[in-house]
C-alpha cells in the first residue's frame, strides 16, 4: 500500500525506535497531569499523601500505564494480523480472541463477581486462552493452518460469542446488564497496579515473540512459495505469529474490554511512515499504539468534565473518520 | 372417501368449505381489535408493570385486584402468589392480555415502550405513570388512586408518607449538612445525580450531593473526581460486594469516607423505587450520613 522504502539498517530502526520511546515517554507524563480535576505535579510530589498525589499516582497514572499496555498490545496484534492474513483492513478483534474472553468475562460478572475484583479479568483471559485453543483447532486442517481458514473460523467464533453475550444480557438483571454493556465497549477504569503489571508481562512476552518471527513474517507477506524456498517453515511461523497476536489480545480485552480501531489505524498509519518491514513496523506499532490510547484515553475522561466517556467511543470517533480518509487517498493515488 | 376427494359429492364438499370459511371468518373478526367499552365500575382487575407500582397499588388497599405483576415485584410478602407477567424491562404483551385485565398500570422502563403500546392497542385501559422525582410519585399516587375508585385512600397515602419523610427530615434537621456520595454502580462509577428522587431524599437526610452538578441525571463519574470532591460519607447502592468497594476506594487516603471507614453498603433494592417506602429509604441514607442522631 506504499512506495517500498529504503532497505532497514539498524540505524534506522534504533532511530525510529527511539523517537516513538521518548514520545511515548512524553505522553504518559503528559497525559497524567491531565484530566477533569486540575493538579500540580509539584504539589504531588511534595506531598505524598496530598489530593494531588493521590489523584495524580492512584487514579490517573494506573489508567495511562493500562492505555499504553492495551494500546500497543492492539496496535502490535493488528500489525501482525495485517500481515499474516495480507490484508489491510485486519483487525485483532477478528480472531475471535476478544469474544472469547468478552464471554467469559461477562459470565464472571454476572455470577457475581465484582466488577471491580479481579476475578473478572483473570475469567476472561482463561475464556482468550480457551478462545485461541478453539480457533487454532478449528482452522487447523490436514496438519496446515491457512490464514482464510483462521479468519473464516475467527469470525464465526465471534459471531457465536456475541450471540452468547446477547442471551447472557437478556438473563442479566439492569444493572448488571449495565455493566455488561460497559465493559464490552472498552473501559481503561483505575486497575490495580499488580493487574497492570500482570498483563504488560503477557503483552511484552507476545511482543518478543511477534519480534523473533518478524524477518519470517516479512518473506511471507512476499508469497508463500518464495517465502518457503528462502528456507521460511510456512506453517510454523504462521502458527507461531496467531498464537503470538492471540496473547496480545487476550491480556488487552481482559482488563479492558473490546477497545477497537486501535489495531487498525496504528499499524496503517506507521506502516505509510515507516514502510512494511515487520522488524521495525512491530515495534513501532506497539509504541504508536500506547501513545494513540493513552491520548484517546485522556479525552475520554476530560471532554465532558466530571462524566466520563467509554474509550471506545473516541477512538471509533477519531479512527474512523481518519481510516476513511487514509482509504480515500489510497484510492485516489491507485494503491488499493 | 373416493367420492369426496374425487368430487363426486360437490355439495358435501362446497358445504364444507363454507363452514370452514365461515368458521375462519368468525375467528378471525374476533381476533380484530375492539375499542374498550367504558368500564362500568371501579376495576377489579388489575395488571402492574413495575415494582413501586404494585407496592403503592398494596398501600391503597387494592392488592387483592391485582392479577398480573411484573417478575421484580418482591414487596409486600403477599404478593407472591401473584401470577408474573413478564419483566420490568420487557413486560409478556401476550400473558398479560390473558390475564384478561380492567387496568394495565406501567412505568416508562427502558425497553417496555413496545410492549406497552400493544397491550393499548388491544383495548384494555393503561395508566403511565411516572417514576423520577418525588412530585412524580405523589402524581403517581393520586393517579393510581383514582384510577382505582379510591381518591381519598390516595390523599391518605399521600399524607402518611409526606409526615414520615417529615420525621426524618426532622431528626437531622439541626445537624450540619454532611458532603455526600451516592454510587449506584462499581464499574461504570455511576453516582446519583441532580433530579432524581434519590437525590432529593439524600438532601432530605441531611446531606449534600457531591455529584450534583456533573451535569446529568446518573453521572457515570472518573474515580479521580470522588478525590477531587472529597466526600465525608459514601453511600454505595449498587448492590455489589463490600470487597469491591473497599477495593475501588482502596488508596484513596484523602477522602474522609475512607480515612474514616464510612463507606457505607445499602443492601435493600428499596432505596431506588418510587413507591411508599421512600421514607425507609430516607431513614436508612439518614442514618449512614448521621449515625450520631441514631444512636441510643
Amino acid at each position: 500500500m506504499s512506495v517500498r522504502p529504503p532497505h532497514l539498517t539498524a540505524g534506522r530502526l534504533a532511530t525510529a525506535t527511539a523517537v516513538l520511546a521518548c514520545l511515548l515517554a512524553a505522553t504518559l507524563v503528559a497525559t497524567s497531569l491531565v484530566g477533569p480535576v486540575h493538579v500540580s505535579l509539584v504539589r504531588a510530589l511534595a506531598g505524598p499523601e496530598s489530593t494531588d498525589a493521590v489523584i495524580l499516582f492512584r487514579t490517573r497514572l494506573p489508567r495511562v500505564l493500562l492505555g499504553a499496555v492495551v494500546g500497543g498490545s492492539l496496535a502490535a496484534a493488528g500489525a501482525a494480523l495485517q500481515a499474516l492474513l495480507g490484508n489491510p483492513l485486519a483487525c485483532p478483534h477478528l480472531l475471535g480472541i476478544s469474544g472469547g474472553a468478552a464471554v467469559a468475562g461477562v459470565l464472571a460478572l454476572v455470577a457475581g463477581a465484582d466488577a471491580v475484583s479481579p476475578v473478572v479479568p483473570l475469567a476472561a483471559f482463561a475464556g482468550a486462552l480457551g478462545a485461541i485453543a478453539i480457533v487454532a483447532l478449528g482452522a487447523r486442517s490436514g496438519g496446515r493452518t491457512t490464514p482464510h481458514a483462521v479468519l473464516l473460523v475467527g469470525v464465526v467464533f465471534n459471531a457465536l460469542a456475541a450471540a452468547a453475550l446477547m442471551l447472557v444480557n437478556s438473563l442479566a438483571s439492569y444493572t448488571q446488564a449495565q455493566g455488561v454493556l460497559f465493559w464490552i465497549m472498552g473501559s481503561l477504569s483505575t486497575q490495580s497496579y499488580g493487574l497492570i503489571a500482570g498483563a504488560a508481562l503477557y503483552s511484552l512476552v507476545g511482543l518478543a515473540w511477534l519480534g523473533l518471527h518478524a524477518q519470517d513474517l516479512n518473506l511471507l507477506a512476499a508469497g508463500e512459495e518464495g517465502a518457503q524456498q528462502l528456507g521460511v517453515e510456512v506453517e510454523r511461523t504462521r502458527r507461531a505469529v496467531f498464537l503470538a497476536a492471540a496473547l496480545l489480545v487476550g491480556a488487552a480485552v481482559s482488563v479492558s474490554g473490546m477497545i477497537g480501531f486501535v489495531g487498525l489505524i496504528v499499524p496503517h498509519l506507521l506502516r505509510l511512515v515507516l514502510g512494511p518491514d515487520q522488524r521495525l513496523l512491530l515495534p513501532a506499532s506497539f509504541l504508536g499504539g500506547a501513545i494513540f490510547l493513552a491520548w484517546a484515553d485522556t479525552l475520554a475522561r476530560t471532554v465532558l468534565g466530571p462524566v466520563e466517556l467509554p474509550v471506545g467511543v473516541v477512538t471509533a470517533l477519531t479512527g474512523g473518520p481518519f481510516f476513511l480518509y487514509l482509504l480515500r487517498r489510497d484510492l485516489r493515488r491507485g494503491l488499493v | 372417501m373416493k367420492a369426496f376427494l374425487v368430487g363426486g359429492s360437490t355439495s358435501g364438499v362446497g358445504k364444507t368449505t363454507v363452514t370452514l370459511a365461515l368458521f375462519l371468518a368468525a375467528a378471525l373478526g374476533g381476533c380484530a381489535p375492539a375499542p374498550a367499552p367504558a368500564p362500568a365500575g371501579p376495576p377489579a382487575r388489575i395488571v402492574s408493570l413495575a415494582p413501586s407500582i404494585t407496592e403503592v397499588v398494596y398501600a391503597l388497599g387494592a392488592g387483592e385486584r391485582l392479577v398480573g405483576v411484573c417478575a421484580q415485584c418482591d414487596y409486600p410478602a403477599a404478593v407472591a402468589s401473584v401470577p408474573r407477567v413478564g419483566g420490568y424491562l420487557a413486560p409478556s404483551v401476550e400473558v398479560t392480555l390473558a390475564r384478561r385485565p380492567d387496568l394495565v398500570i406501567a412505568a416508562p422502563s427502558p425497553g417496555n415502550r413496545e410492549a406497552v403500546r400493544a397491550i393499548e392497542r388491544a383495548g384494555v385501559r393503561v395508566l403511565v405513570v411516572h417514576d423520577r422525582t418525588l412530585a412524580d410519585l405523589w402524581a403517581s399516587v393520586r393517579a393510581v388512586a383514582g384510577a382505582l375508585g379510591t381518591p381519598a385512600a390516595g390523599e391518605r397515602l399521600v399524607a402518611d408518607v409526606t409526615a414520615r419523610l417529615g420525621e426524618v427530615r426532622a431528626r437531622v434537621a439541626d445537624l450540619p449538612p454532611r458532603r455526600v456520595l451516592v454510587i449506584v454502580g462499581h464499574r461504570p462509577l455511576v453516582a446519583v445525580g441532580r433530579g432524581t428522587l434519590q437525590d432529593e431524599l439524600l438532601t432530605m437526610a441531611g446531606g449534600v450531593n457531591v455529584a450534583a452538578d456533573a451535569g446529568q441525571v446518573w453521572p457515570t463519574l472518573t474515580l479521580e473526581l470522588v478525590v477531587a470532591r472529597a466526600p465525608e460519607v459514601i453511600v454505595d447502592a449498587s448492590m455489589g460486594s463490600e470487597a469491591g468497594a473497599r477495593e475501588l476506594f482502596a488508596g484513596l487516603t484523602t477522602v474522609p469516607a475512607v480515612q474514616n471507614g464510612r463507606v457505607v453498603m445499602l443492601a435493600d433494592e428499596t432505596f431506588l423505587r418510587a413507591g411508599p417506602r421512600v421514607p425507609e429509604a430516607a431513614a436508612a441514607l439518614a442514618r449512614a450520613i448521621h449515625p450520631e442522631a441514631f444512636a441510643g
